[in-house]
């Protein structure tokens, strides 16, 4: 039984639990409130407060904590203290912690662009160059009393608990706001994963359809055909009343192909409403068995807290079974009809997916703006073009253009080398050694984008600085390797992801699996643990200078073009 | 004079006309019909008529609609794109067939035409393979798709492919031809016939369907029959070409001796050389 109280102005709900005592504290923020030149801040100031384990996800960050009812209230009483005073050496101290690479999801910035929900695909960028004054702004607008829940599953709420944070006002999730002009859509993603999310009306019916499909990628993926490891699915709800259904099978050596064909034809099943009511019948009856031991372990309440966040009514275990049970294989296959229509194929190797009906996600401008060119030196393929409403790069049929009223970001580096982020993931690189006169250009561009948007980037190495080949070199060169010379300059969506390999993005779902921890995953009800697994960050080197990496990356993204 | 030649599918299977009819008047009850009464190879040789029939997307189309889950429909008209050379417009239909009718060997079998036609990696034609095996693991039609698929990409396992599928195929049926299919296909790249284990490897084939007691005129037997008869006829053995000849009478297949050229020239000549112009 859940009871709503208060304390200390912050929503609580509270319920008896087996085994340990366990609390946390959730707020309404995560990556997709971020930009991209404050991408990262959310789980450093996630770090800043807590050694113990917390989670940023896209719409929500929580602290964690078993024990006894002192160690609890100590730990939520400490992380509320931290906030107040985050001084510039404990920031200095998290972002030390924070070193490791981590894989980040590809599919949110083919969906959303490099906004909302979309920036979760990009690297950690301002991790360096964070300022007190800016980790401060970002906790007194998200991490206040009017913006936190708090959920305690055990005997009581413990006694000493205080929880001393700032006032400040409930901010509403962002709205996601799609930039796939056509779905079904598909993109290439990296080898040895096949992918695809969707967005769907969040109800128990979506949550049960999750399960199916993944039941079905096991069968034909893993056990029938032998081209997977394994396959699995998650259940993101959202506040927003969608929820983000992600479908990841990790292929056997060689098998991608065949892992891209399953997951192709399990889906068309699925739409075709081959569902039958014994299968749905045992998800039900599982999700119903996951449901009361999730209850028992209190392990409902965080879903619950996040339900407070967003405005929606807290669900007894009672409303939450009615609402599993009455799901009906015709609902589980309406699910699936919308599941399909929206969705985004992920697909490994270079063959893609318009084969099966889908169509290409963009993965360049379509339009070159208006203004002064300039030429690439000793290159007549190569202009580089600046206006008063943006800039475009265009290299053969390959056009990459960037309007500054719809910039997310410029990554600046001391030689000079500018890339400008549109708000659709399009990018444009101003690299100065290519172009005549380019120096005017990285002025034009410095002159109209605010600082705010402004993305400093270490110096790079010498031989990272991309030159001129001299036209008689070019012309000997066999045109598989002029490549690089486009990726490096119109960096398109796909060399974002040179070191978040899909493999590892998977492994990470895999190994923590949905009845892992205190906190198991019990489709919509059950908790948050899953929405934050995948929505890892990169603090590394940023992944943009590789060039054969990115040939490879940019072979990949468009293989029939044959320039 | 030589006898006439039939190389006219119809003429060995007289189906082929009642669909060809049925087809081109618009009249879907009778397709069925007669797709519903043929045996499972038979029914998936049939659809080739569709592949040769022309203007009947949008009748097909039709059908559809009316019926998506109707996979006799959506075998023909996959067919009939992947005939045309679209082969995404055919695996796009084939996609949502193969969701609504995944026990139906016919669409797995234009699947892994299309397969190839799409370029396809293996790990997908193998695992289309493995679902046509499912339904059926003897599905001559689907093999010789599969091994022309194998034979693009991995000469050694479209061997592999052959001999094992004739090794476990029922003694009389049709399936041993891939062997005499996988030795053509690599004596037309790389004319490697005049071999004695070629040789060998025929005979034990044809022993096991052509020259099996148990051997029947199924649908499917004239082209079989003749893909041998090219097999013995290119490796130089006129006494087991001309046998073979003879089984045939005034039937023959145009396929596979349009690899060499022009069918009716073609089979003439060899004809004649096997048999000493007697025949």
């Amino acid at each position: 039984m859940i009871t709503r109280l208060e304390v200390d102005g912050v929503p609580a709900l509270h319920a008896p639990a087996d085994g340990p005592m366990h609390a946390g504290l959730v707020f309404r923020v995560g990556t997709a409130d971020e930009t991209l030149p404050l991408r990262g801040i959310t789980r450093l100031i996630e770090h800043l407060v807590t050694g113990a384990p917390g989670s940023t996800g896209p719409e929500h960050t929580y602290f964690h904590t078993r024990g006894t009812p002192t160690e609890i209230a100590d730990f939520l009483s400490g992380v509320c203290t931290a906030l107040r005073n985050p001084s510039a050496d404990r920031i200095a101290e998290a972002r030390e912690r924070m070193t490791a690479p981590r894989d980040r999801d590809p599919l949110p910035m083919w969906r959303y662009g490099a906004r909302s929900y979309g920036v979760a695909s990009y690297p950690e960028w301002a991790l360096p160059g964070l300022t007190t004054d800016q980790v401060g702004d970002w906790i007194a607008r998200w991490f206040t009393r009017a913006n936190a829940a708090l959920w305690v599953a055990g005997d009581e709420v413990p006694g000493g608990l205080s929880l001393d944070l700032a006032d400040g006002t409930r901010q509403p999730a962002p709205r996601a706001v799609t930039v796939l002009p056509a779905t079904p859509a598909w993109f290439t993603g990296p080898d040895g994963t096949a992918g695809w999310d969707t967005v769907v009306h969040r109800d128990a019916g979506a949550a049960v359809f999750a399960t199916v499909l993944e039941r079905r990628l096991q069968h034909e993926l893993r056990d029938r055909a032998g081209v997977a490891e394994d396959a699995r699915t998650e259940y993101e709800p959202r506040a927003d009343g969608t929820a983000r259904i992600l479908a990841l099978a990790e292929a056997v050596p060689g098998g991608q192909d065949g892992a891209l064909g399953g997951l192709i034809d399990v889906l068309a099943e699925l739409r075709a409403g081959r569902i039958d009511e014994d299968e749905v019948g045992t998800v039900v009856k599982h999700t119903g068995v996951g449901l009361r031991d999730a209850e028992s372990r209190g392990a409902r309440l965080p879903g619950q807290a996040f339900n407070l966040l967003a405005g929606r009514a807290v669900q007894t275990l009672d409303e939450a079974l009615a609402e599993v049970r009455a799901v009906t294989a015709g609902d589980v296959a309406a699910v699936a009809t919308a599941a399909y229509d929206a969705g985004l194929l992920m697909a490994p190797g270079t063959g893609g997916a318009d084969w099966a009906g889908y169509t290409a996600a963009p993965t360049m401008s379509e339009t070159v703006l208006d203004g002064r060119t300039h030429r690439g030196r000793g290159d007549r393929n190569l202009r580089l073009i600046s206006g008063a409403d943006g800039i475009s790069v265009v290299e053969g049929d390959v056009v990459g253009t960037v309007r500054y009223d719809a910039c997310a970001a410029v990554l600046a580096w001391p030689d000079g080398a500018r890339q400008l982020i549109g708000e659709d993931a399009v990018m444009a690189r101003v690299e100065p050694t290519l172009y005549r006169d380019a120096e005017q250009v990285v002025h034009d561009v410095d002159q109209w984008i605010p600082e705010r948007l402004r993305i400093g980037m270490p110096p790079r190495d010498r031989d990272r600085i991309p030159q001129p080949r001299p036209a008689t070199e070019r012309e000997e060169e066999p045109v598989d390797t002029r490549r690089p010379l486009i990726t490096l300059l119109v960096a398109g969506m796909a060399t974002l992801f040179v070191v978040a390999g899909g493999l590892g993005v998977l492994t990470m779902m895999l190994t923590q699996g949905p009845s892992g921890g205190v906190l198991g995953d019990v489709g919509e009800y059950g908790l948050v643990a899953s929405a934050s697994v995948l929505f890892g960050t990169f603090t590394g080197r940023i992944a943009l200078d590789s060039a054969v990496e990115l040939r490879r990356q940019q072979h990949a993204r468009n293989p029939a073009r044959s320039d | 004079m030589l006898p006439p030649m039939l190389l006219d599918p119809a003429a060995a299977y007289p189906k082929v006309a009642v669909l060809r009819a049925a087809l081109d008047s618009g009249d879907w009850p009778a397709c069925r019909e007669t797709l519903d009464g043929a045996e499972p190879v038979e029914r998936t040789c049939l659809t080739t008529v569709a592949a040769e029939t022309e203007g009947i997307t949008d009748f097909l189309r039709g059908v559809l609609s009316g019926d998506p889950s109707d996979g006799a429909a959506g075998a023909l008209l996959g067919r009939h794109l992947a005939g045309s050379g679209d082969f995404t417009a055919a695996e796009r239909v084939l996609v949502d067939a193969a969701a609504r009718s995944p026990l139906d060997p016919a669409i797995w079998t234009v699947r892994l035409r299309t397969a190839r036609g799409l370029r396809l990696g293996p790990s997908e034609a193998r695992r289309r393979y493995d679902r046509l095996a499912e339904i059926d693991r003897h599905h001559v039609p689907g093999q010789s798709q599969y091994l022309r698929y194998l034979g693009g990409h991995d000469p050694d396992a479209a061997y592999d492919f052959a001999r094992t599928a004739a090794a476990e195929a029922t003694p009389g049926s049709l399936s041993p031809v891939l062997v005499a299919e996988y030795h053509i296909d690599r004596h037309i790249a790389a004319g490697h016939l005049d071999d004695a284990t070629v040789h060998t490897e025929l005979d034990e084939a044809a022993d096991r369907s052509v020259h099996h007691p148990d051997y029947r005129h199924t649908h499917g037997w004239v082209r079989v029959t003749s893909t041998f008869a090219m097999a013995y006829a290119l490796i130089g053995d006129d006494r087991a070409a001309a046998g073979l000849f003879g089984a045939l009478g005034d039937h023959h297949s145009a396929q596979p001796w349009d690899l060499l050229g022009d069918p009716a020239t073609v089979i003439s000549r060899y004809r004649k050389r096997a048999t000493g112009g007697e025949q």
